[in-house]
């Protein structure tokens, strides 16, 4: 199938990312983080090593025959697959990632699954797609008995996680992120755009409009790094929170290490984002300031070490 | 690090001392987490002082969870919807607290295998957000405690992470038999958790004793009381000592001994700093002694293979 708003292409793609700390004291190396998400023996893990460390899973398809979610509970039916991936950044971050992209209508009558299986990650509707509806329905979460794409994404997440060379040593708390997200093509003539939100509970929601001919799959790549960069800003703005304001007493809090030794080299926006979505994240760091903010909260870290490292050269410690 | 309240009978300050061990902890900045597995009798939601937040717990709650009828457990920040007065203004320093309730209707239901998964799939994806979680089981060999004591065996998923069980009991002679029986018993956890693959030895290591409510005769008011019946008492108090020693509860393996606090007996509730030092209606003792036991769930020297 062709890009969003193409003639046979699909006129809404919507997916949803869950970003974790990969459970471990310590980043994986590259032949670990491929045991980790070789999660079919058909396909390979994706690796790269430019411009950080980067590994892929093959694609995992879950087959789904439901209602899509929906605002104003219009009765629609969808079928096809769901396709999912996990992805782990420089052997530290876990993220997964689940999406589907749908065209404007489909047979009025269900087919046999062949006639579905072919097209990997897509739904079609039996009918016409209410695809507006759905798109809102779908930032806003699923009802009852409703397509649920993040619980396929947590499944995932929850699979990988239960791998025994997980040692669960976590040098830090974090917090747990969803990103949800919805893309439908820009009307002709018109500028694409980006609508961010943020609510409790980590969950996070995005509204796209994008260039005709944008694949859902780039889609999801760009999206897997907005929540990758959200989650790095949250993790190390929860981290600072919680801090003392520089006590005199007290020695390098463990948090502080953590930070440097896990997070800090990880920001890197666009590293894997296809080349036509870029203009996509400079939007959204301008309204959002996220990587002004990135900078501060470093900065505030890097002074919070030398501040720290000075008294304790000029203070005699309590033990001497 | 998760932390199993258990006990054999009902009503005997189970939920209400592990509310109040969850709460010292996030105020000393830990991130904490209470799961409500006390299906038969929910009462996190009262201590925690959340009357309206757990009405939405209907379908989203623990229970569903479990039962696969929700991909999403209902989350309650505490900090955020609290209508504690003491509780309004988040300290300082402290850290998450968030409670996940079970569905107001439900009541106990046994296990399958599937549900099983669920569970040690949350209590995974919550290691990353909180560093203490701790789990309130319904009284008895429940259901519940069935499934944390397969879950946390060597093979059930959990049986890396560090897991400490404490058993409450009243401080009277039925309640020192029946928490005797629920840890050591022929149908006690010991024995089926061994049963299930765990090693005896380190099950036994990582399960406490808690008194809950248990009079303190140095203080008043047992200490003011006449001669004769002070005597008395302390002969009780003898007798239950070398009654528990005789079970298996030695010194050793009772981490604390909650005292007798009037404000729990009228209201299930938190025991706050104001609550002892500006209204005066809690006693000093009783915050110590959940503030020292909040210490001692991850303080090494207290948990060992004996
Ligand atoms: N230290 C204490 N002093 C006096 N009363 C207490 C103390 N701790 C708890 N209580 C009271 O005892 C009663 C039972 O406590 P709680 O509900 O915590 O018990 P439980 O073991 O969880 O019971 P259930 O089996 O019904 O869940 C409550 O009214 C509680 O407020
Ligand atoms: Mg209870």
């Amino acid at each position: 199938m062709g890009g969003l708003g193409t003639p046979s292409g699909p006129v809404l793609a919507c997916g949803e990312v869950r970003t974790r700390l990969l459970p471990t004291s310590d980043a994986v190396d590259e032949r670990t983080a491929e045991r980790l998400l070789r999660l079919r023996t058909d396909e390979r893990v994706r690796l790269s090593r430019h411009p950080n460390r980067y590994a892929v899973s093959p694609g995992l398809l879950t087959g789904v025959d439901c209602r899509p979610p929906s605002v104003n509970g219009a009765s629609s039916r969808v079928v096809g697959t769901v396709t999912a991936r996990a992805v782990l950044v420089e052997g530290r971050v876990l993220q997964s990632s689940a999406h589907f992209s749908a065209p404007a209508s489909g047979p009025d009558r269900r087919r046999p699954w062949g006639h579905y299986l072919g097209r990997p990650g897509c739904l079609i509707p039996v009918g016409r797609l209410p695809a507006r509806s759905v798109a809102e329905g779908f930032l806003a979460g699923p009802g009852p008995h409703e397509l649920d794409v993040g619980s396929i994404a947590e499944s995932l997440m929850a699979r990988v996680c239960r791998h025994r060379i997980l040692d669960f040593d976590l040098p830090l708390t974090t917090v747990n992120t969803s990103l949800r997200w919805t893309a439908v093509p820009a009307v002709e003539g018109e500028a694409t755009s980006v609508l961010f939100t943020k609510a409790d509970d980590g969950l996070r929601t995005v509204a796209l409009r994008l260039p005709h001919g944008t694949a859902p799959a780039a889609v999801a790549g760009l999206c897997e790094d907005l929540a990758l960069h959200d989650w790095l800003l949250t993790t190390v703005a929860y981290a600072l929170d919680g801090l003392p304001a520089g006590h005199e007493d007290s020695g390098l809090p463990k948090v502080l290490r953590s930070l440097v030794d896990h997070l800090l080299h990880l920001w890197m926006p666009r590293g894997h984002v296809d080349r036509t979505l870029h203009a996509v994240w400079e939007e959204l760091d301008e309204h959002t300031g996220y990587s002004r903010q990135w900078n501060v909260m470093g900065q505030r870290i890097r002074d919070q070490l030398v501040l720290r490292a000075v008294r304790s050269r000029h203070q005699p410690s309590a033990w001497d | 690090m998760l932390v199993l309240a258990a006990s054999d009978k009902g009503g005997t300050g189970r939920s209400v001392t592990a509310a109040n061990l969850a709460y010292q902890r996030s105020l000393d900045g830990d991130d904490v987490c209470f799961l409500d597995f006390d299906f038969g009798s929910p009462t996190a939601s009262a201590v925690f002082d959340l009357p309206d937040a757990v009405v939405g717990a209907d379908g989203r709650g623990l229970h569903s969870y479990l039962q696969g009828r929700t991909s999403e457990p209902l989350r309650i920040d505490v900090w955020a919807r609290t209508e504690h007065p003491a509780l309004r203004d988040r300290p300082s320093g402290s850290g998450r607290l968030v409670l996940l309730p079970g569905d107001r209707t439900g009541g106990e239901f046994p296990f399958a295998e599937a549900d099983r998964h669920r569970f040690v799939d949350l209590v995974l994806r919550l290691r990353h957000e909180f560093d203490l979680l701790f789990v309130d089981l319904s009284a008895g060999r429940s259901y519940a405690a069935d499934l944390v004591l397969a879950a946390t065996s060597p093979h059930g998923g959990l049986g890396r992470q560090g897991n400490r069980w404490l058993v409450f009991h009243r401080w009277t002679r039925q309640h020192v038999m029946a928490a005797a029986e629920l840890a050591y018993g022929n149908a006690g956890l010991v024995r089926a958790g061994a049963a299930m693959g765990h090693r005896p030895e380190v099950l036994s290591g990582s399960i406490r004793f808690v008194r809950a409510a248990a009079p303190d005769l140095e203080s008043p008011p047992w200490s003011q009381v006449s001669p004769a019946q002070y005597v008395w008492l302390r002969q009780c108090e003898q007798v239950l000592e070398e009654l528990a020693a005789a079970r298996g509860i030695c010194k050793a393996r009772v981490l604390a001994s909650i005292p007798l606090e009037p404000v729990l007996q009228w209201q299930e509730r938190l025991i706050t700093d104001e609550d002892v030092h500006d209204h005066g209606i809690a006693h000093h003792e009783t915050l110590r002694a959940m503030r020292d036991l909040a210490q001692r769930l991850t303080d090494d020297e207290f948990w060992g293979p004996w």
